[in-house]
């Protein structure tokens, strides 16, 4: 039997069902949010180490080579003149159908049973299957047979024995679904097709070259590793296999960081609606728990039973939150993986996972801070002398006496983010939690500067609208007890959305001039993936019209250290101005990195490695570790931080590498681009595909892959401005409760229900305008921190800012947009008021 | 003085309210004149149908049968907009709880029911001035309502149900919140300011005391009105 | 579930399980008779047998195995027997043109045995890998037969070969040198397995290699010496269909002839018609020996740990040479438990020829007991 107090306290909410249904809301979007943000990362990582480990397999080591990676002889020496066993080539590479992108793994099965058995274990068939000889002699002999998970057949609509497109290097190439491949919790082949060795080195033109070579080395076996690594040849690295992963993971580091940050932004903005909600419902009930005080419960008995009703509340909220942030996760993890996809490697994602700790998370978050926001008014109500009444207005005059001190601690806070930015160096964790400080901080400012401005405008207001006006302005200051948390919520996330919009356009406009700088050639042509056909070359540069070429291949080099990306150029001198040089005079750098051993490296890599012009820097190369001299430092925001720039020459030293993957073309006066493109195009058709564009095509590609990298980043803050928006209903939900009396006096001296609902509405567009100009300054100093400081931490970046005033006025807008939505409903039922109220006693 | 000087006139005006199966006659044919100026005193039991009546006459609500005639207003199928502008117009409130509006100062208070009356600005003031010396609140102008005592707070309310110049005044037990000595000091504002300005006034109340100030002394019993005293001339 | 290298077995002479969902076991001779495939040659009629050149690979037809076996002694007189047989399969005629080296049709598998007499022991292990890039092969000239680093393969300072075959706990590195000429089995060199033409292969024996080298087991290293033997057999059908298995019995006797015979199965246990053999004589000539020329009577049987039970002694009478033999494996389990399971050991010899009491040794191979 519930008791009759807790049932007093709770029937309330029952009896405003609106109410109860928007704290339920509010604490369940917020958890949701955090955990649809926490799953879609934590899946994402997931997903990409199982697909790592199903890839990797036994194997704890791996034998990589240059950029073309390990001569298939050195394989065969291994295992015949050094007898090494417990060792499997690997030709692998991305291929795609019908626009998914795959990992072909190619496999020798007479090795794989050491390193990896799921690429043998095929799925039980039905009973008219080819026999088990039929299917290893087909894998074995028939050029094209592939096997892959049974989901990732259904993805593209296969069934075992129907033949498909692949394209891989550029062509399109026949493949035969021999087999579904088994699957379980530690082996996950989706997105993987496998198939035999011979295939994989015909379709992504390695003939000769492996990948790399897996190997499986006992745990403390020293003595076998000393004897492999004796046995390579130069150019060839042993390297554990888990140390790879981890290096390849790290590459999306900062990203998942920058992700994180996000969600805890959300999280923070959630957390905000948390304590709105759950506060709001305690306070109305301020003459029921003096009532209740009257009555003889004592403070501690009050307590219990407000933080009762707020856990059980925060729990059920939460846990509807949970179910929420699922599904929301679900959709976020689509966007998540695109991005990782786009930018780092290939994962594959089909479905979250649910991770414990992000729902834990989630839940802890939605009853703490629940709890939170009920026991601080709760401890206010319950300390007061037991009356019948306290009276809204002294309640505010409490909050309004409490402003300076908040304030103060929220300037105090700020100065502590700015310190911590000065003294944290390059740590990125330690910026982001600046950013998070500054955002703490001026939300504490916010409701003075909010109360300041209404009562400065009341006057204004007055002036332009009359009493109404008046009324409506006042009305915010004055009911900043419940409207303050919104307002803050509203403000946090649109200062959220002007700093995350002006980094983006500013990072936008830097990168266009960047692309338009670096692009030099009027066309460029090139394989989608490995190298060009050198025929296709020679035809491109005989074309009539076509001037000069330059050639491009990006190679990853790796060691011990970690993968280095080389781009290799042979430029004609006229497209030296295609690369800013930041610490060199480009007179002296570009004749020392034509023809010496001399690099220049990406500003980001500059960062990273804290080497600049005038420092040496070893790479790996096919004869062994080198050193180079950095000869300059050139401005990039390639997404991979280990860019370094090789002139050909010096690549064809140290690399036992001729291919290229893309061209530069430079046009003879009077030549049409697009004459040329199409005349590119019909060259390969039919033998390599190309991507072939203009100059202005390559630009215009370019921003909208970047566009789509921050379309996760959109969500989010749309995510977050829901949030804000639930915020400002349910505060105006709750006042127009509270004001109710005032409501129906004002109809009764002969306000028309429009007038009042203008007066309701002018109020939430007010709200909106005030959150709006309040978050300008927090939205340009996020910025600017985000650029200046967690980006370049992040990515070694340097962006100029730019502030577009139209981010800024849309913002205002946008905020002014969503506190008028949000005010609708309140206003209509405001308008609503029955005259006859005023008349009833409290 | 003729038929048509009647500033209110209630005819068989009955109003009933359901609640769950039971419904309740509040009101069950009420006849009623009032003479412009006339101050009438309206008592009953809680519960009786008082604030009803208060509210069919200042068209808040509207009856189940009968009629409602107030400053020659047929308020009797009037719609709900109609009925506000003619309660801006023609109606002053005085509540119990006083009601001012809380983000607005004394004399916003005041003026916003002048602004709804489209007074222009500067007359506006001019009266407002005038009403809030007559209420002996001048020096209160600007306090907000929070500041104010109670019977501060009904002199505003006075003052604001007076602004317009309503043809009636509607007071719902106007002292019920208030000291004896205070009651005692609004009531004799209230009637000096009604009988000053010829308005007439109901007012609903509990209090002999008050009735005794009246023209006339009304109760509603069993949802009829018995006249019970008049005040002599 | 099914594993794509079990389908290798399928290709090995023996009757396997094809997959571990109780199908019922498919018979060799499917796999190896029927399915035999039109592109590859087949062995019709005799032919001309040159050498060194038949030692090299054959890879118009489908199988081929070189098989060593042999029985050794050390220094102080511990026994040994050791088997190393590398197979040939090839999956089709031919393949693709490809780019890559890795396309082959050719499968070679091996499988390493030694017989440990005094300790009751058998150490067994196999490769396999595919006949490609250089990873596994057969070459004539100068004759080489490998995979990975096992290998069998004329030195270069002479006309031996040497053996070399290693594993982690266990290995063998010998030199054989031929005692005596290739001996040409069946009909010139054709030995028909059954009745129908084709269902037959080349097959050459070099039955006494001179043996001397070393034999590894754990840290220890025995200097050995001892008498091999080597079969060499190719074909692209082997089995009838009527026929499950077979013993194959290779004698090498103390008065210094040889007898070799295979015994093949029929379902029904009996022994088929085209079960043959040939008894080399201290002459050189050597004589083919038929089925009704040798008389097998199984003396006892072993039951395998793993199932199934293999003839574990034997009497071979062959009376039109006087000879009547008891046939007895060193150590009862010599099974190797490979992608295919069989019998293969190391076994004595006790009897007459003639009258005059002889013995000796050799190498027993049972197929198609276990399932």
């Amino acid at each position: 039997m519930i008791p009759a107090t807790y049932r007093a306290s709770f029937s309330y909410l029952l009896r405003h069902p609106w109410q109860l249904a928007l704290s339920v809301i509010g604490i369940a979007v917020g958890v949701a949010v955090i955990v649809a943000v926490d799953l879609a990362n934590a899946s994402a990582r997931k997903a990409f180490l199982l697909s790592m480990d199903t890839i990797t397999g036994e194997a704890t080591h791996q034998v990589i080579g240059g950029p073309s990676g390990v001569s298939e002889n050195t394989y065969a020496r291994l295992r015949v003149e050094y007898g090494v066993r417990a060792i499997a080539p690997v030709v692998e590479g991305m291929i795609s159908v019908d626009g998914t992108s795959l990992t072909l793994l190619g496999v020798d099965l007479f090795a794989e049973q050491d390193i990896r058995s799921f690429t043998s274990q095929a799925q039980s068939a039905d009973p008219a299957a080819p026999s088990d000889e039929t299917l290893f002699s087909s894998f074995l002999i028939t050029p094209g047979v592939v096997t892959t998970s049974a989901r990732t057949a259904e993805q593209l609509g296969l069934a075992v024995g129907d033949t498909f497109d692949v394209v891989a290097d550029g062509r399109s190439r026949q493949a035969e679904l021999l087999a579904t491949l088994a699957s379980d919790a530690s082996n996950n082949p989706d997105f993987l097709l496998v198939t035999d060795i011979a295939t994989a080195q015909e379709w992504l033109g390695q003939a000769g070259w492996l990948s790399r070579i897996d190997v499986r080395v006992d745990d403390g076996n020293e003595a076998a590793l000393d004897q492999l690594r004796a046995a390579l040849p130069d150019g060839t690295k042993l390297l554990s296999a888990a140390g790879r992963t981890r290096s390849t993971v790290e590459m999306s580091k900062a990203f998942m960081t920058n992700l994180t940050a996000m969600s805890l932004l959300a999280l923070l903005v959630g957390l905000f609606l948390i304590f709105n909600s759950v506060n709001f419902s305690v306070l109305q009930r301020r003459n029921l728990i003096g009532v209740l005080r009257a009555l003889g419960l004592t403070r501690r008995q009050l307590l219990a039973m407000i933080l009762i009703e707020a856990g059980v509340l925060g729990a059920l909220a939460a846990l509807l939150g949970v179910g929420l942030g699922i599904a929301l996760g679900e959709h976020l993890l689509e966007l998540v993986s695109r991005t990782i996809n786009d930018l780092y490697f290939r994962v594959s994602v089909t479905s979250i996972s649910v991770e414990p700790f992000s729902v834990v998370k989630g839940i802890v978050a939605g009853i703490g801070v629940a709890l939170v926001a009920a026991a601080v008014p709760a401890i206010e109500a319950t300390s007061y002398q037991p009356r019948l009444a306290l009276t809204r207005s002294s309640l505010e005059h409490r909050a309004r006496r409490a402003l300076p001190t908040v304030t103060g601690i929220g300037v105090v806070i700020m100065a502590a983010a700015v310190l911590l930015i000065v003294v944290s160096g390059a740590n990125l964790v330690a910026g982001l939690a600046a950013v998070f400080l500054l955002i703490l901080g001026f939300a504490l400012c916010v409701p003075l500067c909010v109360s300041f401005s209404s009562t400065l405008t009341a006057p204004l207001a007055q002036k332009l609208g009359g009493t109404i006006a008046r009324m409506a302005v006042a009305g915010i200051a004055s009911g900043l007890s419940r409207t303050g948390v919104a307002i803050v919520a509203l403000a946090v996330a649109v200062a959220a959305t002007i700093g995350v919009s002006v980094m983006v356009d500013s990072f936008r406009g830097s990168v266009s001039a960047w692309l338009d700088k670096t692009l030099q050639a009027d066309v460029y042509t090139g394989a989608l993936r490995g190298a060009m056909d050198p025929d296709l070359i020679d035809a491109i540069r005989n074309l009539e019209g076509v001037e000069d070429i330059s050639t491009r291949k990006r190679a990853w080099v790796e060691d011990a250290s970690g993968r280095t990306q080389l781009r290799v150029f042979d430029i004609p001198p006229e497209d030296f101005g295609g690369a800013e040089l930041l610490d060199a005079d480009p007179a002296e750098a570009w004749p020392a990195w034509q023809a010496r051993d001399a690099v220049f490296i990406s500003e980001p890599f500059a960062y990273q490695k804290s080497i600049g012009a005038g420092d040496s820097l070893t790479l790996p190369t096919d004869h062994g570790p080198r050193e180079f001299a950095v000869a300059a430092t050139f401005q990039s925001y390639d997404i991979n931080a280990s860019g370094v720039m090789m002139s050909r020459k010096t690549y064809a030293r140290h690399y036992l590498d001729d291919t290229i993957d893309s061209l530069g073309l430079y046009l003879a006066n009077g030549i049409e681009a697009d004459d040329i493109v199409a005349q590119v195009e019909n060259l390969s058709a039919g033998q390599q595909r190309l991507y072939v564009g203009s100059n202005a095509n390559l630009q215009r590609e370019s921003m909208r892959i970047f566009d789509r990298t921050f379309v996760i980043t959109d969500v989010l803050y749309w995510l977050t401005l829901g949030v804000a928006f639930i915020g400002i209903l349910s505060a105006m939900l709750a006042l127009q409760l509270e004001r109710a009396r005032e409501f129906a006096t004002l109809r009764a001296l002969g306000m028309t229900p429009t007038q009042v609902g203008v007066m309701i509405t002018a109020q939430t567009g007010i709200i909106g305008l005030l959150s709006g100009l309040a978050s300008l300054p927090l939205g340009v100093v996020m910025a600017f921190v985000l650029i200046k400081v967690i980006n370049r931490r992040a990515f070694g970046w340097q962006i100029d800012m730019s502030i577009a005033p139209s981010i800024l006025a849309m913002s205002v807008a946008f905020a002014v947009g969503a506190a008028l939505l949000a005010g609708l409903y309140p206003a209509y039922r405001a308008g609503q008021s029955q005259p006859a109220i005023a008349m009833r006693e409290e | 003085m003729s038929e048509t000087s009647n500033e209110i006139e209630l005819r068989g005006l009955c109003r009933r309210f359901r609640e769950g199966e039971r419904e309740q006659v509040v009101l069950d044919g009420i006849d009623l004149d009032v003479r412009r100026g006339e101050t009438v005193a309206l008592r009953g039991r809680s519960g009786s149908g008082k604030s009803t009546l208060l509210n069919l006459i200042g068209g808040i609500d509207a009856p189940d049968a009968g009629s409602v005639t107030v400053a020659k207003m047929e308020l009797t199928g009037l719609s709900e907009r109609e009925r506000t502008l003619f309660r801006r117009k023609h109606i002053g409130f005085v509540y119990q709880s006083f009601n001012l509006v809380p983000t607005l100062n004394v004399a916003d208070n005041v003026r916003l029911v002048l602004e709804l009356n489209n007074v222009p600005a500067f007359q506006g003031s001019t009266r407002i001035d005038e009403l809030l010396d007559a209420v002996g609140l001048a020096d209160r102008m600007e306090s907000y309502p929070d500041v104010l005592s109670g019977g501060e707070q009904q002199r505003v309310a006075i003052a604001r149900a007076l602004a317009h110049e309503p043809a009636v005044l509607l007071a719902d037990e106007p002292t019920g919140n208030l000291d004896d000595a205070t009651a005692e000091a609004v009531l004799g504002l209230l009637d000096k300011l009604v009988r000053d300005s010829s308005h007439t006034m109901l007012i609903a109340t509990h209090s002999q005391h008050i009735a005794l100030r009246c023209d006339r002394v009304l109760e509603l019993h069993n949802g009829r009105l018995r006249e019970t005293t008049s005040r002599p001339q | 579930m099914r594993h794509l290298l079990i389908g290798l077995a399928a290709f090995v002479g023996t009757t396997i399980s094809l997959a571990d969902e109780g199908e019922a076991p498919s018979q060799l001779a499917d796999l190896l008779g029927a399915a035999a495939d039109a592109g590859f040659a087949r062995a019709l009629e005799p032919r001309e047998f040159v050498f060194p050149a038949d030692h090299g690979p054959h890879p118009e037809f489908r199988n081929e195995w070189w098989y060593v076996t042999g029985n050794l002694d050390d220094e102080d007189g511990k026994r040994f027997g050791f088997e190393l047989t590398i197979f040939r399969f090839a999956l089709a005629p031919s393949v693709a043109e490809s780019t890559s080296r890795w396309r082959t049709e050719n499968v070679y598998i091996s499988h390493l045995a030694i017989t440990h007499v005094e300790d009751e022991r058998f150490y067994v292990a196999q490769r396999y890998s595919r006949g490609a890039l250089g990873l596994a092969g057969a070459q004539a000239a100068p004759f080489r037969v490998w995979i990975d680093d096992w290998s069998i393969a004329k030195r270069p300072d002479s006309d031996a070969w040497q053996l070399t075959a290693s594993d982690g706990d266990f290995g063998i590195d010998v030199e054989l040198r031929a005692l005596q000429p290739p001996i040409l089995n069946g009909i010139d060199g054709l030995s028909k397995k059954s009745a129908e033409p084709g269902n037959a292969s080349y097959y050459y024996s070099i039955t006494r290699l001179g043996t001397r080298g070393t034999i590894r087991i754990g840290e220890r290293e025995y200097t050995v010496s001892g008498l091999s033997w080597l079969d060499r057999e190719w074909s692209t059908s082997a089995l009838a269909a009527e026929q499950v298995g077979w013993d194959w019995f290779a004698l090498q006797l103390s008065d210094g002839s040889d007898l070799m015979f295979y015994s093949l199965r029929k379902k029904d246990g009996t022994q088929h018609a085209a079960s043959a053999g040939t008894f080399l004589a201290t002459n050189p000539n050597s004589s083919h020996l038929d089925a009704d020329d040798v008389e097998i009577t199984v003396l006892d049987t072993w039951r395998s740990p793993g199932g199934g039970a293999y003839p574990s002694k034997w009497r071979l009478a062959v009376p039109r040479f006087g000879l009547d033999l008891t046939v007895e494996p060193v150590i009862p389990d010599q099974e190797l438990f490979t992608t295919v399971r069989y019998w293969e050991g190391a076994v004595d010899v006790d009897g007459t020829h003639d009258g005059a009491a002889i013995s000796g040794r050799g190498y027993v191979e049972l197929a198609g007991y276990a399932q």
